[in-house]
């Protein structure tokens, strides 16, 4: 026989009563778990939606009042003097202390070239716009640009033939019929088999048909002959009309050697860490304008921090009622009790020996509430999460939070406790056993 | 000359009730020897509740002292008193006083809860004492399982199971019927000449047939009257 014997069995005698202390318990704990879960879960949906969406720190020249505009973002007019960005600037941003968090560096240049198509005449003298750039790190800035697929490739040349818009057969270079079709296919996680030659572009899908040039086709900019690697996947963005091609392509094209118009980032940091590493991109690239595209983002927080700061709330006040129901319950039982602790006293308990059997019953059931409470708050995360965050997310089961909230529940009973527990101690035991 | 286990000098006990002082005792003293048995009567509300909660260490006196086995009781901390009432005294409660939600068994392994002993020495100290009071075979049954007489074994049990010196007990055949009440007295007997001492505070005058003294007590003192005693005792026949 230990105190914890005591503790137990009382508990299963008072089932009832303790049943009701349990609850309280379990809902406090269950509250919290679903609003960790539910809002943890968004967090992890906005970043990777951050992500998906691609870039969010722009740099760019200083260029005072002299802009244009790509793709949305403001741009220092090229062709005017103003200070370019070079390599070394790309060198720059690898040796900032906050680099880890940079999951992509995309620099590319900007420029102009003359298009001339397969057939000269077709689409001779057309301005295009050319972006060279680092393609796989583009791609990792851009996620929405896919290659279009061999399959797709297939098909729209069929279509092109039926309808008489691009000669095909005996006229098509030797080239494309070497094509290797399967390195269309890219996947997105396959993005190192993205390696084209200095004498190769990518054609955004508009483009293409503009200049009617498909996959294998040669195509002349500024007098210089490419082939066309391959054509880029409608994907309603700027790059629908534009060439893509290496960086230093681009560069020898265009005749700005070591020049880049901008420099696109995407980097996974959260509010927080955003100023730190703003501030060291600045100080590593003082003559810039570093440029944060981070609304949306901010937005999204602004709505969780509102929803933690309500969830908190929330959780404490019903923490707090979850703690009165345990203490007031309890007490309750301490008087219900009276007697049973004078006899403890009478045969040589201490006070303390008594305290300790009120507070293991808070113990044994804080640390099946705690319990109950994780797997509760668990599923109502899970089940009911998407709903209550109005957003497609996935909670996962964190077994991390399980220990947490086992904690959590033994905090709050013991805390809850620790008065009944007092009560007891303090009980006359001549008065208990009603000899006065 | 016999050793003194209990001496009681000068005990005064007033308390505070609705407002008046009630005198609970008034200046008693007594000795009792080792392995004597008391019996003490006395008409409700005349202080033997009072005085054996008193010697209990449950309730100080207002003044006067109580020495067990040498010991002055109320000279003790309210901790070490706790410990002193686990190590010398032994407790049968009015009504038994079992916890319903333990066995016999547990019941009787109460007492010996907060000493430093493994489960199992526990269970075969306990066990052995409910064979003694003849409870061998039901041991693992809750008090509401068990009659009155078998409710009683189990508290002398559990009064006795740390092998105190002294024995208390509050009208322990007061919810018994006679022939129940009859055993259980045999067995206080019996434990007394084992080298009990015990201090019994009972209604029936039957009792004292198993005692070696008789003490009444009248209005928180004690009747030294013969006279009185023998007409309580004849009272109490009748």
């Amino acid at each position: 026989m230990q105190l914890y014997h005591i503790a137990l069995n009382n508990i299963l005698r008072r089932k009832a009563k303790m049943l009701f202390v349990l609850l309280g318990l379990l809902i406090g704990v269950a509250t919290i778990v679903s609003v960790y879960g539910v809002v943890e879960a968004m967090r992890a949906e906005m970043t990777r939606q951050v992500a998906k969406f691609g870039a969010n720190i722009v740099i760019t020249p200083d260029a005072g009042e002299l802009t244009f505009s790509y793709g949305g973002i403001t741009l220092p007019a090229v062709l005017f003097d103003v200070e370019q960005l070079t390599g070394e600037d790309v060198a720059a941003i690898e040796n900032i202390p906050s680099r880890e968090v940079i999951r992509a560096v995309a620099p590319k240049l900007l420029g102009l070239a003359t298009a001339g198509g397969r057939h000269q005449g077709d689409a001779d003298g057309q301005n295009v716009v050319v972006v060279g750039a680092n393609l796989q790190q583009e791609f990792m800035v851009k996620p929405w640009l896919r290659l279009r697929s061999g399959e797709e490739m297939r098909s729209d040349e069929q279509k092109a033939s039926e309808s008489g818009t691009v000669p095909s057969g005996e006229n098509a270079p030797a080239a494309e019929k070497e094509m290797d079709f399967a390195m269309l296919d890219l996947a997105r996680e396959d993005l190192t088999r993205l390696v084209l030659s200095d004498e190769q572009i990518l054609v955004g899908s508009s483009l293409a048909a503009t200049l009617g040039v498909m996959e294998g086709d040669l195509l002349t900019l500024s007098g210089r002959e490419f082939q066309v690697f391959a054509v880029l996947k409608d994907s309603g963005s700027a790059e629908d009309e534009q060439i893509l091609l290496n960086l230093s392509a681009a560069q020898a094209l265009l005749a700005r050697p070591e020049q880049v118009t901008v420099i696109e980032l995407a980097a996974d940091y959260t509010l927080g860490s955003e100023g730190v590493l703003l501030s060291e991109l600045q100080e590593a690239l003082p003559n810039v304008e570093v440029t944060s595209l981070r609304q949306e983002a901010l937005r999204r927080d602004e709505m969780i921090t509102r929803l933690v700061r309500f969830g908190t709330s929330v959780s404490v006040l019903i923490l707090f009622v979850g703690m009165l129901v345990v203490g007031l319950t309890m007490s309750g039982a301490v008087r219900e009790r009276t007697r049973e602790i004078g006899v403890f006293r009478a045969i040589g308990f201490r006070k303390s020996d008594v305290a300790k059997i009120i507070l293991l019953e808070g113990f044994i059931i804080s640390v099946l509430g705690g319990m109950l409470g994780y797997f509760v708050g668990m599923a109502v995360a899970y089940y009911a999460g998407p709903l209550l965050a109005n957003m497609s997310i996935q909670v996962p089961w964190r077994l991390d939070l399980f220990g947490l909230s086992v904690l959590l529940a033994i905090l709050i009973g013991l805390l809850a406790c620790i008065v009944p527990a007092r009560q007891a101690a303090k009980l006359d035991p001549a008065e208990a056993l009603r000899f006065i | 000359m016999a050793e003194i286990m209990i001496a009681m000098k000068n005990l005064t006990k007033a308390y505070k009730s609705m407002g008046d002082e009630v005198q609970a005792l008034r200046g008693v003293s007594l000795n009792i020897d080792k392995g004597e048995s008391v019996a003490v009567m006395g008409q409700s509300g005349s202080g033997k509740s009072t005085l054996l909660s008193i010697l209990g260490g449950l309730n100080p006196p207002t003044s006067g002292s109580v020495e067990v086995d040498g010991i002055d009781v109320y000279a003790l901390s309210q901790e070490k008193r706790a410990d002193f009432r686990r190590e010398y005294l032994g407790f049968v409660f009015q009504q038994f006083q079992l916890i319903p939600y333990l066995t016999a068994l547990e019941n009787v392994m109460l007492p010996l809860t907060t000493i430093k002993k493994s489960n199992r020495e526990k269970r075969e100290i306990a066990g052995s004492v409910l064979c003694r009071v003849g409870l061998a075979g039901k041991m693992n049954r809750l008090p509401n399982q068990l009659s009155g007489g078998e409710q009683e074994r189990v508290a002398i049990a559990r009064a006795i199971v740390n092998e105190p010196p002294v024995l208390l007990a509050d009208e322990p055949t007061g919810s018994l019927d006679t022939k129940t009440g009859d055993e259980i007295m045999a067995l206080f007997q019996r434990l007394n000449q084992d080298g009990l001492t015990v201090l019994m505070v009972t209604h029936n005058p039957e009792n004292t047939r198993y005692m070696s003294r008789t003490i009444i007590m009248k209005d928180g003192q004690l009747c030294t009257d013969k006279a009185e005693l023998l007409q309580l005792v004849s009272a109490g026949k009748r």
